[in-house]
């Protein structure tokens, strides 16, 4: 696997192919250059030992924690844990250090922090290795439970990190030529670089290319899965130490913004999400370029407004160039444009070809007949698939009622309970559609925040009260937001930008779309028929509940017996195969995109009629609730699997599970863990079934 | 390879389009560089306040002293660490910080200060001793709040309680500061306890939620850090009378204050439930001017004058007693004692009222809407 292994090679062949091989790190080591130039070139002074020395700190954290997450990508995995992983080893040790000791012992801290990162990293290895569960879910519960461990060791920020481990971390290995952060990024790499040349770094290779035949091979699948976590654990743990030498205390919240640029670092730094492809030499690069951007921003003096339309676009700049080659996207749709062109000019268009018949000649079977005398299977047989995997939610939520009627009473019996519990799923529920669709391609729409954002600011303000404006600004709006998922598919599409770079970039954007726009103080409110549609009650029920009955139905319909239902099954299950079977799969996966942007922009709407006005930021809560209903609703994360009704379950589940909780008086850290278990009880019956 | 040059070239065409920017930057040798880093800028609270910092830099009294940056680093304290230093090494004099942790910047704050720029916080606070605070007192506003929600109950009844961002030193010493006031009465009863985030949308929510296993008759009283606005219009909607409001404690959002006012009043472009109520609460807010002032404050620390490590803001407390509607929201106007703006001036209701300092005559309404200063 390693390019070393390639040294018997003749040199010059040997060396393209290792630069082929390392095509995504080496471009992202360019792009960091270019970058640095740039800051160089731009700031009033040249570039001191002390500038570098104060970046190579500035990214280390993410770099350090990046690296942990590339391993667990690389075998197929995905960790939504890594930033609370860092939080909480940041949190133990500021709580535990003695400020009146005269000294800290760098190794025993380091060693701590690893431990308790490697120790949660056990337990996601546990679930996903051992007891075959989705990795996204179980880290995505592993992350609420950490977040409230957190806020139980430390509710606020403060405690006392010794100077010892900054001196340490942040200091110079070389005084005046090299920094520690370095050494220790370049320390880890090496373990890594030893690491893939064993045993244990081929199979993981092999896991994240293609776990079934790895197993097949003899590779034990569970060891490797569970190492791989643990692994991963000790990089956060390491991140976590360097961020509490940094900062020289502990604040509970200080990791968590941390995971999406994580993914970002990943990406940009060349390794493929999905495994196999890729290395953590790359994502260090890829992290610090992402840190860069925040010197860029400087120099150039963007003004605040733009900063994240900025980023995204420099992100997705990055994620393009990463892509150069001949054999990236870009280069085969810009060659296949050319090749039509060409065709068009000559006059030998496809459909000017003289066809012959090339398909294989098969006798023609008798199905006719016999599925005539074969008697049609029963409801539950012909699907069991589905079933299997979407009641385990519905079950739960029989469960969770059941718990608030006997803890809090007034539930089963009482319509208000029912009717709120429709109303506040309305909006995951919406949102399952879009994101859930975008899943079954094998994507992720992580632009979900700011869409629902700027629908609702641009609705009120075109609304700003009036009825008679709903008419022209829901059409407005949807259209909005036809186009945005338009240009999301299009880039993941024709520019080959990975969905989770791209949806990330949008999502950028926008926010700064929105801000322009409203100036920071979105204007306008919502019309009363907006309002009386989400808060009035006919009876018992609010109008909207009956809106989201029909949408339920359409939702089914549409993914279930519409051929663009079969198209998203068919991508999901094997890009290639659906290519083959003629599926046109640039443009299922562009209206995919259009889909989720669309399901955003009404929840937007919906969110706007319901507070009556909307904010700046309305849609961040949405993303991993948007996510996990999901993959609670039995969606497999890497596509092809899944059914809506089974998603509503899961935003049924989840949504009663936050009424039981908001109705105790529990302590915010308690009721973040019991969500946790919760969820990560609930899709304990949706483990995989054991490989023949 | 082609693409190699075309990036060489960029990056040299880049490099020119600088180094005009790099000439504006020096014939501005003489005015005062000063940074501002935010922390977000996606929520009304922090889009607010930019405005504010924005239109002081621009009043003439500041317009040809300061040479003003805004950056924006995010959620996360590590850009802003980086984003920190970066400004020390371009050069700044001084550096206004929203910050994102107390205590995550103290090293980095702690090295700039070395440099001799001088570092204010605003709103939140950072625990580096050389660091400039100006803030409100924050157990103040938790104490005084819940004061007033207890005697307006006769120490008797349930309430729910909304508070912040959980895991903040904000909302935590809020929080803590009137639980022990509540604790002193054992017939006040917390029944319901939500996480809001100090977003309206976050409230309704939440309220919702508990809301589906209980009922408006059996609450007594709101203790909200954010939400009051909402709270009101979820209990109209629920069918209650204008007059039978719950109490509530809570935030100086526009809406909020406007409820306030007595039912009937004439307002321009109210429209229920954004409309006079006579809804009964205390209104309080951590002002977003304190980034305008601690701008202000920063350039008279950089002339030389004596400015106090630590400028605790007067509590800006509104209730049903000292609620007034301001015609156009001056801040001579507001000097004279108004303290709530008419919805046509101001169409979002969860808009933050407090913008009114008497050590800030540069701004006014116009500087929290669009960045203006006043004359």
């Amino acid at each position: 696997m390693s390019s070393a292994a390639l040294s018997h090679v003749s040199a010059g062949s040997g060396l393209r192919r290792a630069l082929t091989r390392n095509r995504g790190a080496l471009i992202a080591a360019a792009v960091l250059a270019i970058l640095l130039f740039i800051v160089d070139a731009i700031s009033a002074g040249p570039l001191t030992y002390f500038d570098v020395s104060f970046l190579s700190s500035g990214g280390a954290t993410s770099a350090l924690a990046a690296i942990g997450q590339t391993i667990v990508i690389l075998s197929g995995g995905f960790d939504l844990s890594a930033g609370a992983v860092i939080s909480l080893v940041n949190v133990v040790l500021a709580s535990s250090m003695d400020p009146m000791a005269s000294g800290a012992s760098v190794f025993l801290w380091t060693a701590a922090g690893i431990g308790v990162g490697m120790a949660v990293g056990a337990f996601n290895g546990f679930f996903i290795a051992v007891l075959r569960m989705q990795p996204i879910v179980v880290t995505l519960s592993t992350m609420f439970i950490l977040q409230g461990v957190t806020l139980l060791v430390m509710d606020k920020p403060g405690g006392f990190v010794s100077p010892d481990l900054g001196t340490f971390y942040l200091g110079d290995a070389i005084t005046g030529w090299l920094p520690m952060p370095l050494v220790v990024i370049g320390v880890v790499l090496l373990a890594w670089f030893w690491l893939k040349g064993t045993r244990f770094g081929t199979a993981l290779y092999a896991v994240g290319s293609d776990a079934d035949s790895a197993a097949a091979v003899g590779v034990n699948v569970v060891l490797v899965r569970f190492a791989v976590y643990v692994i991963a654990g000790g990089c956060y743990g390491l991140a976590g130490v360097f961020i509490s030498a940094q900062t020289g205390s502990g604040d509970p919240l200080v990791g968590n913004p941390l995971l999406l640029s994580m993914f970002a670092a990943v990406v940009v730094g060349g390794t493929r999400l999905g495994g196999g492809q890729g290395g953590p030499v790359g994502t260090v690069f890829g992290a610090y370029i992402l840190m860069m951007v925040v010197n860029i921003l400087l120099v150039l003096n963007v003004s605040a407004y733009y900063s994240t339309i900025a980023e995204g676009t420099i992100l997705v700049l990055a994620a393009l160039a990463g892509s150069i080659s001949h054999a990236s996207v870009l280069a085969v749709q810009l060659r296949a444009a050319r090749a039509r062109l060409a065709a068009w000019r000559a006059g030998i268009l496809p459909s000017q070809l003289e066809r012959v018949e090339r398909r294989l000649k098969i006798s023609s079977p008798a199905h006719g007949q016999r599925n005539l005398a074969a008697p049609r299977p029963a409801f539950h047989l012909r699907n069991a698939e589905a079933l299997r995997y979407a009641l385990p939610a519905y079950v739960c939520l029989l469960v969770i009622v059941i718990v608030t009627q006997v803890w809090l009473g007034r539930a089963i019996f009482n319509p208000g309970y029912w009717n709120s519990l429709l109303v506040l799923s309305s909006f995951l529920a919406v949102l399952a559609l879009g994101q859930g669709t975008v899943i079954l391609t094998g994507g992720l729409d992580l632009s979900v925040p700011w869409t629902i954002g700027i629908s609702g600011i641009i609705l009120a303000g075109m609304v700003n009260g009036s009825d008679a404006a709903l008419l022209y600004a829901l059409p407005v709006v949807l259209l909005m937001a036809c186009a945005i998922g338009f240009a999301n598919g299009f880039g993941i599409v024709y520019l080959g930008i990975s969905p989770i770079v791209m949806t990330l970039a949008t999502n950028g954007i926008l926010q700064g779309f929105a801000l322009l726009y409203s100036q920071g103080t979105p204007a306008g409110f919502s019309s009363p028929m907006l309002r009386w549609f989400m808060t009035a009650k006919l009876g018992f029920v609010t109008p909207v509940v009956l809106l989201m009955v029909i949408f339920v139905i359409i939702a089914v319909l549409l993914l279930g017996r519409t051929p663009f239902g079969r198209r998203v099954y068919g991508i999901g299950n094997g890009l290639r195969a659906a290519r083959l079977s003629g599926i046109g799969v640039e443009r299922t996966l562009i209206l995919v995109y259009m889909l989720s942007a669309v399901c955003a922009a009404v929840v937007g709407i919906m969110l706007t009629g319901f507070s009556g006005q909307a904010s700046l930021g309305m849609g961040d809560d949405y993303l991993l609730p948007s996510i996990a209903v999901v993959v609670v609703g039995g969606a497999l994360i890497t596509g092809g699997r899944g059914h809506y009704l089974g998603m509503l379950g899961g935003v049924l589940l989840l949504t009663a599970l936050q009424m039981l909780l908001a109705g105790t008086t529990l302590p915010y850290a308690t009721r973040a863990i019991l969500y946790g278990l919760v969820v990560l009880g609930a899709v304990m019956a949706l483990r995989e079934r054991q490989p023949q | 390879m082609g693409i190699g040059l075309k990036v060489r070239r960029l990056a040299l065409l880049a490099g020119m389009a600088v180094c005009a920017f790099g000439m504006s930057a020096a014939e501005a040798a003489e005015k005062h560089k000063i940074f501002l880093s935010m922390s977000f800028i996606g929520n009304d609270w922090q889009a607010e306040a930019a405005n504010m910092v924005k239109a002081m830099a621009s009043h003439k009294s500041m317009a040809d002293k300061v040479d003003l940056q805004v950056q924006v680093a995010g959620p996360n304290a590590q850009r802003q660490i980086q984003q920190i230093n970066a400004m020390v090494q371009a050069g700044a004099e001084a550096i206004v910080i929203f910050p994102v942790s107390p205590t995550a910047l103290n090293q980095v704050v702690k090295n700039a200060c070395e440099k001799g720029v001088k570092v204010f916080a605003y709103d939140a606070e950072i625990t580096e001793p050389c660091a400039y605070n100006v803030h409100i007192d924050q157990e103040e506003a938790g104490r005084v709040t819940a004061e007033w929600l207890v005697k307006k109950l006769n120490g008797k009844g349930n309430i729910i309680a909304v508070t912040g961002v959980p895991g903040t030193s904000v909302d935590d010493l809020r929080t803590k500061a009137a639980k022990e006031v509540f604790a002193k009465y054992p017939d006040i009863k917390i029944v319901g306890e939500a996480v809001g985030m100090w977003s309206q949308a976050v409230a309704r929510t939440e309220l919702s939620k508990i809301l589906a296993t209980r009922n408006w008759n059996d609450i007594n009283g709101l203790w909200m850090q954010v939400g009051c606005f909402t709270a009101n219009s979820m209990q109209l909607e629920a069918g209650k009378k204008a007059s039978e409001l719950l109490p509530c404690a809570g935030e100086g959002s526009n809406g909020g204050r406007i409820q306030m006012l007595p039912e009937g009043t004439e307002v321009e472009g109210a429209a229920s439930p954004y409309a006079p109520l006579g809804a009964p609460r205390i209104s309080y807010a951590s002002p977003p001017y304190s980034g305008a002032l601690a701008l202000k404050l920063a350039v008279e620390a950089i002339e030389g004058k004596d400015v106090p490590k630590k400028t605790i803001l007067p509590l800006p407390v509104v209730t049903n007693e000292t609620i007034k509607l301001c015609n156009e929201g001056t801040w001579a106007e507001m000097k004279a004692g108004c303290n709530a703006f008419k919805p046509s001036l101001v169409s979002n209701p969860g808009w933050f009222a407090s913008i009114f300092s008497d050590q800030t005559p540069e701004i006014g309404l116009n500087a929290a809407l669009v960045g203006q200063p006043e004359n």
